[in-house]
């Protein structure tokens, strides 16, 4: 016997369970269910389950019940469900069909086929769920390759700009903590938990652009000419062309996110930033989050041309516009996610 | 006479039904006393509403197929025909049938219980 194998057996006629146990314990673990309800329990608790055994016809939750259940938790993908029927209707059985039942096994069951089509597609599925797990483990360790390669670049570019590789982790922090908080508030705003991930990967690229910014003006310890400003600004779009030369190193989503919160991690509410001059929701929301981490980090932290400010101050001069303006929305939810910045260091 | 051999008499496929169960004729035995209390718990009489008949054919359904398991092919063959009569919408000559086949399976059921209480 494959130990660990298990068929649930569902069915509300003890006859039938122990008839079909009969048919399979040779080689399988079974367990039985008389009701659709148990039928669902077994499935949500029992990893080892290889096939479910279905009667349709059931008091209380039916055996469509039971796939319906399947589809929500996703198990129907996993587990091969055969149709157990004496003669329902051919509506029923397509219904069965269409809920992702694999085969129907009709009453009264021949033992020889029935071990052979069960056994055949429990074998089919072991190989594909082998497969997925198999693809699985790729993408991820893909993904990892992607985040070191997108994590030695921003090293490279803290380097250059004589900054400690904790300001990109913070911006990542306070990110992460801004768009849950938003994405949850604000409907319009909403993103879905994966994508929030992609984005915090993606910001820590923000200012790639420096890299092609010289040295006298990216450390000059005093105040920028115009001119140097000018020549500062350009850090957001020399960023971009950086990316868009090396788009194949890294995953597509956040190349895009990447390119996005480069160009516009600048950008102001009210159209004054630069280098386009996006005005409101022109402006991603992603872009505009990353921007007021930036601003943030930037006035707590010490830089070669200031000491670092207070938090109290920096939060001050925030919500006094003095930094340029921002998102109402935006500076609502910002306190709160500077708490729970707080509360999480 | 033993309880296979007799049922084999009341046209019971007794050799088919002992072969669905890996040979195993104790096994096949205890089955059919599981099939009499079955029998007993959800017996269909013949004085249903011929109006409203969902749970007659849900018995009848369930009757079905057990007995086709154990290859109690009278009764097999009889409830599927009612079943098949209700689902077209003729209770009475689903009536007709049940009918016919009470004493067909009064005969099963005593055999069986003679043999249970032996």
């Amino acid at each position: 016997m494959d130990k660990g194998k298990t068929i649930l057996i569902v069915d509300d006629v003890e006859i039938n369970r122990i008839i079909l146990a009969e048919i399979f314990n040779d080689n399988y673990c079974i367990m039985e269910a008389g009701s659709g309800a148990e039928a669902i329990g077994l499935i949500n608790s029992n990893p080892d389950i290889v096939a479910v055994l279905l009667d349709l016809l059931m008091p209380g939750v039916s055996g469509l019940g039971v796939l319906e259940d399947m589809n929500r938790t996703g198990k129907i993908k996993h587990i091969p469900v055969f149709l157990i029927t004496a003669a329902e209707s051919d509506a029923v059985l397509m219904e069965g069909y269409h809920l992702g039942a694999v085969d129907v096994i009709r009453k009264p069951f021949m033992t020889q086929f029935l071990r052979c089509r069960v056994g055949n597609l429990i074998e089919l599925y072991a190989h594909r769920n082998a497969l997925e797990d198999i693809v699985e483990e790729q993408v991820a360790k893909l993904q990892a390759v992607n985040q070191s390669m997108v994590e030695t670049l921003a090293a490279i570019i803290e380097f250059r700009d004589c900054e400690s590789g904790e300001h990109v982790k913070r911006i990542g922090r306070l990110t992460r903590i801004m768009l849950t908080e938003v994405s949850s508030t604000y409907p319009e705003y909403y993103l879905p938990k994966k994508e929030i991930d992609t984005i915090v990967t993606a910001s820590v690229l923000h200012d790639i652009g420096k890299i092609s910014i010289p040295d006298q003006i990216l450390n000059k310890p005093g105040r920028l000419t115009a001119e140097e400003f000018d020549t500062m600004k350009l850090h957001t779009v020399k960023g971009c062309e950086i990316l868009q030369g090396i788009p194949d190193i890294m995953d597509a989503d956040i190349y895009s996110y990447s390119y996005d919160i480069c160009r516009h991690h600048h950008e102001r509410w009210d159209g004054k930033g630069y280098p386009d001059g996006l005005k409101g929701d022109e402006i991603s929301i992603w872009a505009q989050v990353v921007a007021i981490a930036d601003v943030y980090d930037a006035l707590t932290a010490e830089r070669v041309y200031k000491a670092a400010y207070s938090r109290e101050k920096a939060v001050d001069m925030i919500y006094n516009g003095e930094c340029g303006t921002f998102n109402p929305k935006l500076l609502e939810v910002f306190r709160k996610a500077l708490r729970q910045l707080e509360n999480d260091i | 006479m033993s309880l296979l051999e007799e049922l084999a008499t009341l046209g019971v496929d007794v050799e088919g039904g002992v072969k669905r169960l890996s040979g195993k004729q104790s096994l096949y035995e205890r089955m059919m006393f599981k099939f009499l209390d079955m029998v007993k718990k959800s017996e269909v009489s013949p004085d249903f509403d011929s109006s409203s008949y969902n749970d007659v054919m849900e018995v009848a359904h369930a009757l079905k197929g057990a007995a086709g398991n154990l290859s109690v092919t009278p009764l097999y063959e009889g409830y599927g025909q009612i079943v098949d009569l209700l689902r077209k919408g003729k209770p009475e000559e689903a009536r007709k049938v049940l009918v016919d086949m009470l004493p067909v399976q009064e005969k099963i059921m005593d055999c069986i219980a003679r043999h249970a209480n032996a």
